[in-house]
């Protein structure tokens, strides 16, 4: 069915395209694609579908290529279509708070953008995530506390479908509830059922001041009583983050010490990250009274304080081995805690990062791999205290023990069914799920 | 229909669960568009999802459509039954299943209330936040059929920000339970396309919403301006000094005579008035609540009144929760549109909507939310003179090509439904529509779930489209409109 590499490149529909065969650093997973694409334009990305659904050629999308490798391994790829030719911001309306960009935009060079008028998209990303990547995984970091996931923030997007078409559903409004919400039904997929050509979001101004108050604890019990009490107050934190590393059964100073800590003074096994943003004098009261409340802990502010926090959101993204995602009710945060110590044995390494009031984080494994994939196994036998448990990086070898996945159910069959409707030949995302 | 569906709908849902009465099934003819109009012919009420779906697995079975049906407060027609369909009343299905605080999150049926999910957390000291006007009556099933609004969406999003997951029954009779990307659900965001899908996809069951915490202080003022643009303007400069309020609501001089007239919430005679309200913690607002109370000083406020305690900032509120009952006050008869803006469009919006009025003959009151551009022009008429009515629909439909001129939307909270189906192809490309058109099929490739709605069709036989006119129910003084 598919033609050799050379008559490929010679469809008409790549004139002008930047269009090559796939390179050593093109591979993905062990899997090299043929043929490497970047276009420029919407319609190029919708040209280039509906060349690949004639041809039946799998297609794989690639923004930034920070999150890649996540999900199944890949089938093999003809077609790896790169975004980040398509990387502008087309408007920015900021007085009405909305920006529309193109998907292969990254967030940094969006945010770039917005911060001339003091404005931005709160999504913690890995340097170089594109916007597209963003939408397509929902991927999200502590700022989700108080601004959501991708999906949250977005109100209309661009679409080229398998068939060719370009389609715009929802809008550049920020309250609109005509026709279907296609934007919606693309978080999440993984670029399984369309490309995402543009997007525009809903945006926040910047907080003019940030202070973080960094506790740290000794126990789980501790930390948990420290959570229900920011909980039950009314404080207004845009991120709440519970940080546990594990070796064996206790994290060791001289691990911190030889690694480096995440942020400086690291040697608890616990810590909490709250962090307040907003006006100047009311950022800095409420973390003072943050720090009464919980009784412990050490409020930066400044330069200190943003660099604590990239640090800490480039670890989730770090090269770990294996980095599980997980979800659960925020009240069985002690079971989680300890579950979390009883995956370490004694020479592994399990690290979790956790947005402790809305119960979901990542847990980071270091160790061998025959545990690695027995972890995700061993969290999905608790659905009583974990859900959703997902493979979101692993190496090879982990992902050909443990289903990335794991069951959908009937969400699984309805969404299959939904990709049957917009990619009929099948094409996109080269088997690696989540449909 | 076949007698012998109906007896099988009555061994689903028993013999006090079906209506056949025509006097009865007059009830279930329209929702609060009552302008669109059709005579259900059987209406079930099921006491339980199980029954739910059964109904749905007959239906199926059968090829027959139908519509599920919450408080029929809708305002876009969408819980219009389908000729020979069967309309699903969600009523019964009205318990609060599970209040779970320390997971701040309630289960509910769909037939529970909006505001009973607030009052049943507030001893706790939560609140459930999307608060459309009608909240005291509108059902959480429609609010999720619907993704609705209100007021505080400004800050606090919509139902599809706080719905974590739900059960549904599906086109085909099986029973799902889904959750949402909130709840990191790998794949597509099922939950994020079924919420607001105006009950084209499924029958909700069950829904999982999320509640906050009530924030620390709240405080509302109430700004008065000579010119709409003035108040605009203030809005702009609240939002760009990095403010976002929790809600910023707009009268214009009509409504506000007509809200005087109504409740008398003491709005000072002008030209716009702006509600303003801040929430969040107690040394937030004390920093910059002064701010906007400042900027609307400077924009030109003709006088600046602040809420002292609850009992003002609720006057405050009634009066504008008030404005479109109150019309009432100062018309026979209005018709009400929901179009979108972004919101520095809003004063040529405007200018272009006080043209319209000069030329139609007809009085225009504007309430509408400020922060996030969402119109609700309200077109006074009488429908004694003849003409117009007519005269009303022609300029509502105008009003939502300039809201599409601006890059806005047709519709901000108040669904498409059959009101405003012959709308869409303004807003969306043919493509766009058929590509929608084949998620639906995906899902409901019979086309049995609320048929008729959403995406343009033509018009059905003897089916006008109109303005706002009495509905039995509020002629009977058994329920007014909110």
């Amino acid at each position: 069915m598919v033609g050799s590499i050379d008559s490929l490149l010679q469809s008409p529909v790549l004139a002008g395209a930047m269009a090559r065969s796939g390179k050593n650093a093109d591979v993905l997973d062990g899997v090299k694609p043929r043929l490497v694409v970047e276009p420029g334009s919407a319609a190029e990305v919708a040209a280039l579908l509906a060349w690949a659904s004639k041809e039946r050629l799998s297609v794989v999308f690639r923004g930034g290529g920070t999150k890649l490798a996540w999900g199944r391994l890949p089938e093999p790829i003809d077609l790896m279509i790169g975004m980040r030719a398509m990387n502008r911001v087309l408007s920015h309306a900021h007085a009405d708070l909305t920006a529309t960009v193109e998907a292969g935009a990254t967030l940094e060079e969006v945010n770039a953008e917005l911060g001339r008028y003091r404005q931005w998209l709160p999504i913690d990303a890995p340097d170089g995530a594109t916007v597209g990547g963003a939408i397509a995984t929902n991927d999200s970091g502590p700022l989700r506390h108080r601004y959501g996931t991708p999906r949250d923030l977005l109100i209309g997007v661009e679409l080229a479908i398998t068939d060719g078409r370009l389609v715009k559903a929802g809008g550049k409004v920020v309250k609109n509830v005509a026709g279907y919400d296609l934007s919606r039904l693309v978080t999440g997929s993984f670029g399984s059922l369309a490309a995402i050509v543009s997007a525009t979001f809903k945006l926040l101004p910047v907080p003019v001041s940030f202070q973080t108050l960094i506790a740290p604890f000794r126990n789980g019990d501790s930390i948990t009583r420290a959570v229900a009490s920011l909980n039950d107050s009314q404080l207004e934190p845009i991120a709440i983050e519970v940080h546990m590393r594990c070796v064996g059964r206790a994290f060791t100073a001289r691990q911190a010490a030889r690694e480096g800590p995440p942020y400086d003074d690291d040697t608890a096994p616990y810590r909490l990250l709250v962090r307040f943003a907003g006006a100047p004098a009311a950022t800095v009261a409420q973390a003072t009274q943050a720090r009464a409340l919980i009784g412990t802990g050490e409020v930066i502010a400044g330069e200190p304080e943003s660099a604590a926090w990239r640090r800490y959101v480039a670890r989730s993204a770090g090269s770990a081995d294996t980095v599980v995602r997980i979800n659960w009710l925020p009240a069985v945060l002690p079971q989680v805690l300890g579950l979390v110590e009883d995956l370490a044995a004694s020479h592994q390494k399990v690290e979790l990062m956790g947005r402790a009031a809305g119960g979901a984080g990542l847990l980071r494994l270091e160790g061998e791999i025959d545990w690695q994939a027995s972890v995700a196994e061993q969290l999905r036998a608790r659905p009583d205290v974990v859900r959703h448990v997902t493979i979101r990086d692993a190496p090879p070898d982990v992902k050909r023990k443990v289903d990335a996945w794991g069951h959908l159910g009937a969400a699984g069959t309805l969404a299959s069914a939904v990709k049957r409707a917009l990619d009929p030949a099948g094409i996109l995302n080269a088997g690696r799920g989540p449909i | 229909m076949d007698e012998r569906v109906v007896r099988e709908l009555e061994r689903i849902c028993g013999s006090d669960g079906i209506v056949r009465e025509r006097l009865e099934l007059l009830t279930y003819e329209c929702d609060a568009l009552p302008y669109v109009r059709e005579e259900p012919t059987v209406v079930v009420l099921p006491g339980s999802a199980d029954q739910v779906q059964q109904v749905v697995r007959l239906c199926a079975r059968e090829n027959i459509p139908f519509v599920a049906r919450g408080h029929g407060t809708g305002l876009s027609g969408g819980a219009v039954p389908v000729p020979g369909g069967v309309v699903i009343g969600l009523s019964r299905l009205n318990r609060v299943l599970d209040i779970d605080i320390p997971n701040r999150r309630v289960t509910v049926e769909p037939g529970v209330t909006n505001l009973e999910i607030t009052k049943r957390v507030a001893p706790y000291g939560y609140y459930y936040a999307p608060d459309p006007s009608s909240q005291q009556v509108c059902s959480i099933g429609g609010n999720v059929a619907e993704n609705s609004g209100g007021a505080h969406c400004l800050k606090y999003g919509f139902t599809v920000h706080h719905v974590l997951a739900l059960d549904a029954v599906m086109p085909d009779g099986e029973l799902v339970h889904l959750e949402s990307a909130i709840s990191d659900a790998p794949g597509p965001d099922l939950v994020g396309l079924i919420v607001g899908s105006e009950g084209t996809l499924a029958v909700v069951t069950r829904v999982v919403v999320r509640i906050l915490r009530k924030p620390e202080s709240v405080r509302t003022l109430l700004a008065a301006f000579d010119s709409i643009g003035a108040a605009g303007t203030a809005v702009s400069e609240i939002i760009a000094a990095g403010i976002i309020p929790a809600a910023v609501e707009m009268m214009d001089a009509l409504a506000i005579q007509a809200a005087e007239a109504a409740v008398h919430p003491g709005f000072p005679p002008a030209d716009a008035v702006l509600i303003v309200e801040l929430d969040g913690p107690e040394a937030e607002l004390q920093e910059l609540f002064p701010l906007v109370e400042h900027i609307c000083h400077r924009t030109g406020a003709t006088s600046v009144e602040i809420a002292s305690d609850e009992s003002q900032r609720a006057r405050i509120w009634k009066g504008r929760k008030a404005a479109f009952a109150a019309m009432g006050r100062v018309s026979p008869s209005y018709y009400v549109q929901d179009g979108v803006v972004p919101r520095t469009k809003l004063p040529d919006v405007l200018n272009r909507i006080r043209q319209l009025e000069a030329r139609c003959g007809l009085r225009i009151a504007n309430v509408f939310h400020a922060g996030d551009g969402n119109l609700h022009p309200l077109i006074c008429y009488d429908e004694k003179v003849p003409g117009q009515a007519e005269r009303a629909v022609e300029a509502a439909g105008e009003i939502l090509s300039y809201c599409v001129e601006a890059g806005g939307s047709i519709t901000g909270e108040h669904g498409v439904g059959m009101d405003k189906r012959e709308f869409m192809p303004k807003m969306f490309t043919e493509d766009t529509l058929e590509v929608m058109q084949r998620v639906r099929d995906a899902i409901d490739p019979q086309h049995l779930c609320n048929p008729g709605k959403v995406f343009p069709t033509p018009r059905l036989c003897g089916e006008v489209p109109g303005p706002y006119r009495e509905h039995p129910i509020e002629k009977a003084g058994l329920g007014e409109r909110f």
